[in-house]
């Protein structure tokens, strides 16, 4: 009641301004008559009693004004009254108006973008229930120096058995598997896991069932064929049809049943297909194949798992000398999973980067406002002759700093609103998340902050720099500059400016020039004209050498066609594949400790490869149709196996020997065998192009043996062999899908797609503060020197030259650059510690960069000082004077 | 006149007393107040009015045009329902203050 009565008397105050005055000046006009008549009847004249009230009652414009005061919605009044001044006020300078938001739209933007991609990738908790309490769990091998490795199954199983401190663990195979049945061949994401997995992320199917504990447990084998489906591959596949359980799917040949489905929204488990593996009492001990996830009791915390892992540890090792010998187990926390370690780093330092040039917008904005501050003294000093209040004019001016900034962030949040659809489609290893980076609320509570605290961060400066008393504007009004204090303000605002901007450039051309370090560095492959792709053989094919026979078949296919120069394959393709490896030893020559045991990669190869990939033979010689692998059987002779090594590790092996000829032993101190080699092949930077070079094994093909992933070397452009070897295939088998189709080159550019992004983003913002900067500069020059006109003109008069005038505007213009270069140096090399992680083959300190960076900055300083200083050299000391 | 400075809030519990008994106009209600305090406060147009109009819009007081006593067109304030219950919560308030500075100032 009341409150609507206040509402309503407030809405009549604010909309009826007019008929409200009118009211109360008709009472006031009524009391000086009441009080008129009193006056009368006491027995004065009539002259005399109308000249008493109005004594009486004193100034009427005096009252109406301090009844205004006390009205309800006096103060929001005023404040939209402000506000419509600072409306009006931007609108007479269009200039700036535009300027200052271009400037804030594009810090905004960049900000809003960039938080967007943090939050998704490092803010956002894992979409599982609990996630504080989910972890990864791994093995170690510390008497090896492997303080992460993966899990041999038989250790799963005991350690889920023998824990206290988790409530569940599930182990998970990522894997794939052929779809055939709808439609065309498929390759589809298809992990093996425990039945406990879901169970463990704390997710429940949303249509159907989990897995049954006993599910993998069962007698039958078919109890074993269900699977359950990610929430998109449901959708993208099956158009999200409810009727999909109890469907059957032909995944490698098998029969699947479909049991559930599972709930949208969780990106990593999204597009896949799930079959669970039951517990297997026989289950391998010295193959590491598995990921392991737990969750964690409640009030567990991981170091006091740490004890209880030792402590099955103990037992594992003590039941299996041999296999489990030094074995331990590890956790690292789930965040982990979302982003890397380096991905983290990167991305906060993009953050922090975008800030920077937040700041330097705020920099920038609050020298134009001071500069208009100067030239707007004038309006000022009148607007405090005429009792503006000194808060109230502080208002006004940050009012239209904010006002900038809210027109800035809503250009902003536009820009962000086109960029992202763009970084979202950017596959960036590292950072799964990305396609989640939208302007969820989060993100526009981050931006809407950042408006407020641009606007009130640029406004600050001018805001203060409103006059004290009005005999000091009024005298200022008139001076020409401003005052010594002001200017050494801006000055010292560009100084900063300067400094910052100095930063994101080191930053930039560090980045910059460790990419290209980085895309320029001695990989040992050739990537030019390689096409590759996979193609993997269901179960069916692992009968009667049926995989090796079609593996010649299709070789010999692609390599008969026309433009194709060498064809090869392999069991893990470089730069993107796994990396299986082994301990090797030399079985004779010089002995190496046990501790020492190299550990290297191992890849199953046809001959072709070696040439395909770009490797060249060192010595001996590489395979032939003849060489053949043979896994060892438990309690049979070792076979005579042919292996060839990489440089690398033969040199690490035999230390100058001759390695040809010589035995090695395979799988060292896990399931062993043994092999001759007879070949070295020229060494590759298998893992990546930021990896060292590998050492690896090369296995010929077998039976049992059979490599999925394809390279083929052409003449022509590689893509153009798409079609005709998908045509090869489906010949061969229609059923088998062609997957994975890339070429080499795209290989290697999404391996450096996050060294791409933070190196682009960086170089971008750098631009944006170099030009920001520029500007800043030659503002405070020009309008210094649009003030000084007659005093140059004066300096002409009496005898200065040209190139003296100008020797002072540049000096003039060049002393904040050149402390703010100073302070940016200094600044740098203070961070450059942190940067050191980001860079490749470059050092944080980097002479050339530095060098570089500030000859840049130097150039466009003196860029924007040549204008003013050019403009001053043309003053006519005849104009200058009489003006002035 | 004797200038005695009105207490924050002495004013407005003035006010609502005086308009207990029937509905006055401005100069109305400077008069009653005068006469009521013996003379004590003798309340100035520039305090009196923006009272009354910040009372009127905390919904305590209501104001009518009409005819004063000598066919003057005046504007009349009266107490609203809201205004009876402050005027209650405010007197009781005074009370207890003046009360309490009685007793600590005991005999002077």
């Amino acid at each position: 009641m009341t409150l609507w009565h206040r509402f309503r008397t407030m809405w009549r105050n604010l909309r009826r301004t007019q008929q409200v005055d009118r009211d109360l000046e008709n009472e006031l006009r009524s009391y000086q008559e009441l009080l008129e008549d009193e006056k009368v009847r006491s027995g004065l004249p009539a002259a005399q009693a109308l000249r008493e009230a109005r004594l009486e009652l004193g100034s009427t414009s005096l009252i109406q004004e301090q009844v205004r005061d006390v009205r309800l919605g006096v103060t929001l009044g005023n404040l939209m009254a402000e506000i419509r001044q600072s409306f009006r006020s931007l609108r007479r300078n269009p200039g700036l108006t535009i300027m200052a938001t271009l400037m804030l739209a594009v810090g905004m933007g960049a900000s809003t973008v960039v938080f967007s991609i943090f939050h998704a990738a490092l803010i956002r908790p894992l979409p599982f229930r609990d996630p504080g309490r989910l972890v990864e769990v791994f093995e170690t091998h510390l008497d090896r120096g492997i303080d992460h490795a993966s899990f041999a199954e038989a250790n799963f199983w005991d350690l889920r058995s023998l824990n206290r401190s988790f409530e569940e663990m599930a182990a998970y195979h990522e894997g794939e598997a052929n779809l055939t049945g709808i439609g065309a061949p498929e390759r589809i994401t298809a992990s093996r896991v425990t039945p406990s997995f879901f169970r463990t992320l704390g997710i429940t199917p949303i249509v159907g069932r989990d897995f049954e504990y006993d599910e993998a447990r069962a007698g039958s084998p078919g109890a074993l064929s269900v699977v359950i489906l990610g929430n998109k591959f449901w959708k993208d596949r099956f158009g999200g049809d409810p009727s999909i359980l109890g469907r059957t799917l032909r995944l490698n040949d098998k029969a699947y049943t479909v049991i559930g489905v599972l709930p949208p929204g969780r990106p990593w488990i999204d597009d896949q297909s799930y079959i669970p593996f039951r517990y297997r009492p026989n289950a391998n001990r010295g193959s590491w194949e598995f990921n392991v996830i737990g969750r964690l009791k409640p009030g567990m915390n991981p170091g006091a798992a740490r004890a209880d892992f030792e402590r099955v540890a103990g037992i594992v090792a003590a039941a299996h000398p041999g296999e489990a010998r030094g074995l331990g187990f590890g956790t690292a926390p789930s965040s982990g999973w979302v982003a890397s370690v380096t991905t983290r780093r990167a991305l906060w330092t993009l953050l922090t980067a975008v800030g920077l040039l937040l700041l330097i917008a705020c920099l920038n904005l609050a020298n134009l406002l001071l500069g208009r501050g100067l030239s707007r003294r004038r309006e000022i000093a009148v607007r405090t002759a005429l009792g503006a209040g000194r808060g109230r004019l502080v208002r006004f001016v940050m009012m239209e700093s904010v006002l900038l900034s809210i027109f800035g962030g809503v250009a902003g949040l536009a820009i962000a609103f086109t960029a992202l659809p763009i970084i979202r489609s950017l596959e960036i290893r590292g950072i799964s998340s990305l396609s989640e980076a939208n302007l969820n609320p989060w993100v526009l509570a981050f931006s809407g902050a950042m408006v407020i605290i641009t606007g009130l961060l640029s406004g600050l400066a001018p805001g203060l720099q409103a006059p004290v008393s009005i005999a000091r504007a009024l005298h200022e009004g008139d001076r020409q500059t401003g005052s010594r204090g002001e200017n050494r303000l801006r000055n010292i605002l560009v100084a900063v400016e300067v400094a910052l901007s100095f930063l994101l450039l080191i930053g930039a051309g560090l980045l910059t020039r460790s990419l290209d370090q980085l895309m320029s560095v001695q990989t040992g492959f050739r990537v030019e004209n390689r096409l590759m792709f996979s193609v993997s053989l269901p179960g069916s094919y692992a009968e009667h050498g049926r995989g090796k026979q079609f593996l010649n078949r299709f070789i010999d296919r692609i390599r008969s066609m026309p433009t194709v120069e060498s064809v090869g394959a392999v069991s893990h393709r470089p730069i993107e594949g796994g990396n299986p490896g082994m301990g090797i030893g030399a079985a004779s020559g010089p002995q190496i400790a046990d501790r020492d045991t190299p550990w290297a990669g191992w890849r199953i190869v046809t001959p072709g490869y070696f040439s395909a990939v770009g490797l060249r033979l060192q010595k001996g010689r590489l395979f032939d149709q003849h060489d053949e692998w043979i896994w060892d059987r438990p309690g049979q002779p070792s076979q005579l196996r042919h292996v060839i090594l990489s440089e690398r590790l033969a040199k690490t092996l035999f230390r100058g020997i001759d390695p040809i000829g010589q035995h090695v032993v395979l799988w060292k101190g896990q399931s062993g065998g043994d092999a001759d080699v007879i070949g070295v092949v020229s060494d590759m930077r298998e893992r990546g192009l930021s990896a060292n070079m590998a050492m690896t094994v090369y296995l010929p093909t077998g039976v049992e043996a059979v490599p999925s992933e394809f390279i083929v070397h052409t003449q022509a452009s590689p893509t153009s062999l798409v079609s005709t070897i998908r045509a090869a295939l489906a010949e061969l088998d229609p059923n088998l899908p062609l997957s994975g189709v890339r070429t080499f080159e795209e290989v290697i550019s999404r391996s450096v797609a996050q060294s791409r992004l933070n190196t682009v983003g960086f170089c971008v913002f750098a631009g944006i503060a170099l030009l920001l900067a520029v500007t800043g500069i030659y503002g405070v020059l020009a309008y210094s020197m649009s003030r000084r006109t007659s005093e140059i003109g004066l300096r002409v008069a009496l005898g200065a030259s040209a190139t003296s005038i100008r020797r002072m505007t540049l000096l003039q213009g060049m002393r904040p650059v050149i402390a703010g270069l100073v302070v940016g140096t200094v600044g740098a090399w203070w961070l450059s510690k942190s940067f050191t992680a980001l860079l490749f083959g470059v050092k944080p300190f980097d002479v050339t960069t530095y060098a570089g960076v500030a000859a840049v900055l130097l150039l466009a300083a003196l860029l924007a000082c040549y204008l003013p200083a050019k403009k001053a050299m043309r003053i006519d000391p005849a104009v200058a004077l009489r003006v002035g | 006149m004797p200038s005695t400075n009105l207490l924050q809030g002495t004013l407005d519990l003035l006010i609502l007393k005086v308009l207990v008994l029937e509905p006055l106009h401005g100069l109305g209600i400077s008069r009653r107040i005068a006469q009521v305090t013996g003379g004590t406060f003798d309340v100035k147009p520039g305090s009196l009015f923006p009272a009354l109009h910040r009372m009127e819009e905390a919904g305590w007081l209501a104001a009518v045009w009409g005819q004063s006593e000598n066919g003057r067109k005046a504007k009349f304030y009266s107490l609203t329902a809201s205004g009876k219950k402050q005027l209650k919560q405010e007197a009781s308030e005074w009370r207890r203050i003046s009360e309490a500075m009685s007793s600590a100032l005991g005999s002077i």
